[in-house]
């Protein structure tokens, strides 16, 4: 996931901003994990496990895909823009 | 911050105690047995009520895990790395025939010492992922 080509970007801020301004404690507990751990995967300082990327995208009620997007070196796009960029 | 950071903050601040209260005690008394007592003061890692969070059944997340298990980690890796730069250097100051003869007091200390490092190197490890992010 850490390989230098390639990113995981997530669009957790803008998910809970479509959701009625979800609050991190809201998604937190409703994914089985604190808000500071929300904050950290906003700020991408954090790799989701699988576990925890499907209960997120549980809790907005969207597919895996919407929620977290995985590019390499030379797909459209990359690198990635800086809204919900996670890991590099 | 979380509970974890602040238990981390504690225990520096703890280990920072301890070792001024070990310094003021042999500035005082010399090298004596009574230096050791300065370690007492360790006791006061199980003071913070965050410190309890084992045995109250809060859980930690995923996140939460993965730092406590890379702090625990490298402090595992300091603590090798002290016992094996030691025995370097004694080997190479006394040679490697010699027999050492300390009292217990003094090993007591070193061992106390030891626990000393482990801790300030999980407490500041804890501390770095938290803020730079645990995939670092």
């Amino acid at each position: 996931m850490s390989n230098g080509n390639a990113t995981i970007r997530n669009h957790i801020r803008r998910l809970r901003f479509e959701h009625g301004e979800m609050s991190q404690d809201k998604l937190g507990s409703q994914a089985g994990v604190t808000r500071h751990t929300i904050m950290a995967l906003e700020a991408g300082k954090y790799f989701p496990s699988l576990l925890l990327a499907f209960r997120i995208a549980r809790a907005f009620g969207v597919g895996l895909e919407q929620v977290f997007e995985y590019s390499e070196a030379g797909d459209a796009g990359f690198p990635a823009s800086s809204e919900g960029e996670s890991q590099k | 911050m979380t509970d974890s950071e602040k238990g981390a903050v504690w225990m520096l601040g703890v280990v920072a105690l301890t070792s001024a209260a070990y310094f003021v005690v042999l500035a005082l008394r010399g090298d004596s047995p009574v230096t050791g007592k300065a370690f007492a003061l360790l006791a006061l890692m199980a003071v913070p009520k965050n410190s309890w969070r084992y045995f109250a059944g809060r859980r930690f997340d995923e996140r939460e895990k993965e730092i406590a298990h890379k702090a625990l980690l490298m402090s595992f890796r300091a603590m090798w790395l002290l016992v094996v730069v030691s025995f370097v250097f004694m080997a190479r100051v006394k040679g490697m025939d010699a027999a050492l003869s300390l009292p217990m007091w003094k090993v007591g200390e070193g061992l106390c010492w030891l626990g000393m490092l482990s801790l300030a190197v999980q407490a500041a490890t804890t501390l770095v992922l938290y803020r730079r992010g645990s995939h670092v």
